[in-house]
């Protein structure tokens, strides 16, 4: 399995400098697609689920503008917020499960992917719903966002080890099952 | 698995992210903001309340302390025509720097005298060589030479004079001490005969103490101050004995509570009070000591009151008679709540503990 490096989280845009105030209105207006597209890969899920996490990471964006140092650093600064936030609503998910009160399955938006695929993405999803979020988390990062490991380390807020530990386990299951398939 | 993964087109996720989503989320991050804004204006306008709660309350607490003292000492001036400057810098300054201090002052002074009978008192006084300030405790007397000095009574044949500014004159038994700023001078003291020392003064002062403070709920303060003050200190009347009973109950005292409700129970029967009285009295016996026996009593004269912790007694006296280890009657009065209260609401505890299920 080989990571994509094109999906890097903190690659910088070249149309930016850094330095300089970091204006809300501009860092929604250059992010809001790239926080929605993160959300949605690492969750799984479509239109509600990103849309509230959008909402919770701006949110955060907007009361901690003046921590932020350039709109470079604010890419990373939201990668990590969102993949926090996810997280939450992650564990959130699981937690209703428990209870019967979430659905198994999610609707994975792939507008360009065809029949095969959209199989395939909705069987990967469902195995992710199983494993622990954190395992889910780094491995999602890992292999569906192609960020290397002492990257993943730090969104997840982890040592690199753990980071590892964490990936290793989630694809030793995503193996076996795809392994029997 | 890796051609698999490589084939699931996870670059093709997209939740087609568009300007009406963004819209939508825009406002309601913005709607979020509004209650933000509204939440800390609340909690701005609770929190200023409490400050100006608090500062008013520590203002009045300190202006208390001071008017006390300053009603006991009319500030005079030496001379009647002096002008007003002259006669604020006359201002005799009294402080009571204890809840037993116990201060009078002395008529043929004019202001310009106390005695110390209890506890301990801060003087600021300006110097008058025509009318001296003194302050008498016991057989001591201090006068001033112009100064700031706190009398204290360290024991009860002991007497604390500690000057901070200026000097006084300490005559106690046959001498005379001149003692100066920074200096403290500590005599023995004995009651004088002469003039009627009210012991009983002091008593009063702390006895009214604990009452305040057991009615402002600060319970273990007030049996601090209930004990110091002694049994007297409670007055024979429901209100005082139901208080007292909450101060030693409150503060976690609960054998302390029994004699005041007993003497509610026994001595107020007929004040209304008293089923309220002789309940609590059997909670405080069967859950908080542990006497199921006492407790029994308690409940069933709770009972006998009528009202509406009728109902509630009788339970609980049936859980006090179970616990006692008195199966009879635990379940004699179970059946007799069950024919009082058919469908009471302690119907099921009643049955359990009258052996009834």
């Amino acid at each position: 399995m080989s990571s994509k490096p094109f999906l890097r989280i903190t690659e910088p845009l070249p149309d930016l400098v850094p330095g300089g105030p970091v204006d809300f209105d501009e860092l929604f207006a250059r992010y809001g697609r790239y926080v929605a597209r993160l959300a949605a890969r690492l969750l799984g899920a479509g239109d509600r689920e990103v849309d509230d996490v959008v909402q919770d990471v701006f949110w955060l964006a907007s009361r901690r503008l003046p921590t932020i140092a350039d709109m470079i650093q604010a890419r990373g600064w939201l990668a990590t917020v969102t993949t926090r936030a996810v997280a939450r609503r992650l564990r959130r998910r699981r937690f209703r499960r428990l209870f019967h009160a979430g659905p198994l399955v999610h609707e994975v938006p792939a507008p360009g992917a065809t029949a095969e695929q959209r199989a395939l993405l909705a069987r990967i999803y469902e195995v992710l719903e199983t494993l622990p979020t954190d395992q889910r988390l780094a491995w999602s990062l890992r292999y569906i966002e192609g960020e290397p490991l002492d990257q993943v380390a730090a969104l997840c807020r982890c040592s690199l080890a753990t980071a590892k530990r964490r990936v290793t386990a989630a694809k030793n299951v995503i193996d076996e099952v795809f392994g029997d398939e | 698995m890796s051609h698999q993964l490589d084939e699931a087109g996870f670059d093709k996720i997209d939740p087609l992210w568009g300007p009406e989503r963004e819209r939508a989320v825009r406002a309601a991050i913005a709607q979020r903001a509004i209650r933000r804004q509204g939440t800390v204006r609340t909690a701005a306008a609770v929190t200023a309340t409490a400050l100006i709660a608090v500062g008013g309350f520590a203002l009045w607490s300190h202006r208390a302390g001071t008017v006390v003292a300053d009603s006991l000492v009319p500030a005079t001036s030496p001379s009647q025509g002096a002008p007003a400057a002259e006669m604020a810098s006359e201002t005799v300054s009294v402080t009571k720097l204890s809840l037993d201090t116990v201060l009078a002052p002395l008529p043929e002074h004019g202001g310009r005298g106390f005695v110390l009978r209890a506890g301990a008192a801060r003087f600021s006084v300006p110097h008058d060589e025509e009318r001296p300030f003194v302050v008498t405790a016991g057989d001591v007397t201090i006068e001033d030479l112009g100064t700031t000095f706190t009398v204290r009574f360290a024991a009860v044949d002991r007497l604390n004079v500690a000057v901070e500014e200026g000097r006084v004159r300490v005559h106690a038994g046959e001498t005379d001490t001149e003692v100066a700023a920074g200096a403290t001078l500590e005599v023995p003291v004995a009651p004088v005969a002469g003039p009627p020392v009210k012991p009983q003064r002091a008593a009063r002062a702390v006895a009214g103490s604990w009452r305040p403070l057991a009615e402002r709920g600060q319970y273990e303060e007030a049996r601090t101050a209930l004990r110091k003050a002694g049994p007297s200190a409670v007055r024979n009347d429901t209100a005082d004995l139901l208080l007292a009973a909450d101060a030693a109950r409150l503060s976690g005292h609960p054998a302390e509570a029994v004699p005041y409700l007993e003497k509610v129970v026994h001595g107020h029967g007929h004040d209304p009070r008293a089923g309220l009285a002789a309940f609590t009295l059997g909670r405080v016996l069967l859950d908080e000591l542990g006497r199921p026996t006492e407790a029994i009593e308690a409940f069933a004269l709770a009972r006998s009151f009528g009202g509406p912790l009728a109902e509630d007694a009788l339970a609980r006296e049936v859980e006090a008679a179970s616990r006692a280890g008195d199966v009879t009657r635990s379940r004699e009065l179970a059946l007799l709540y069950r024919r009082l209260y058919a469908n009471g609401r302690r119907a099921k505890a009643v049955s359990r503990f009258g052996g009834l299920d």
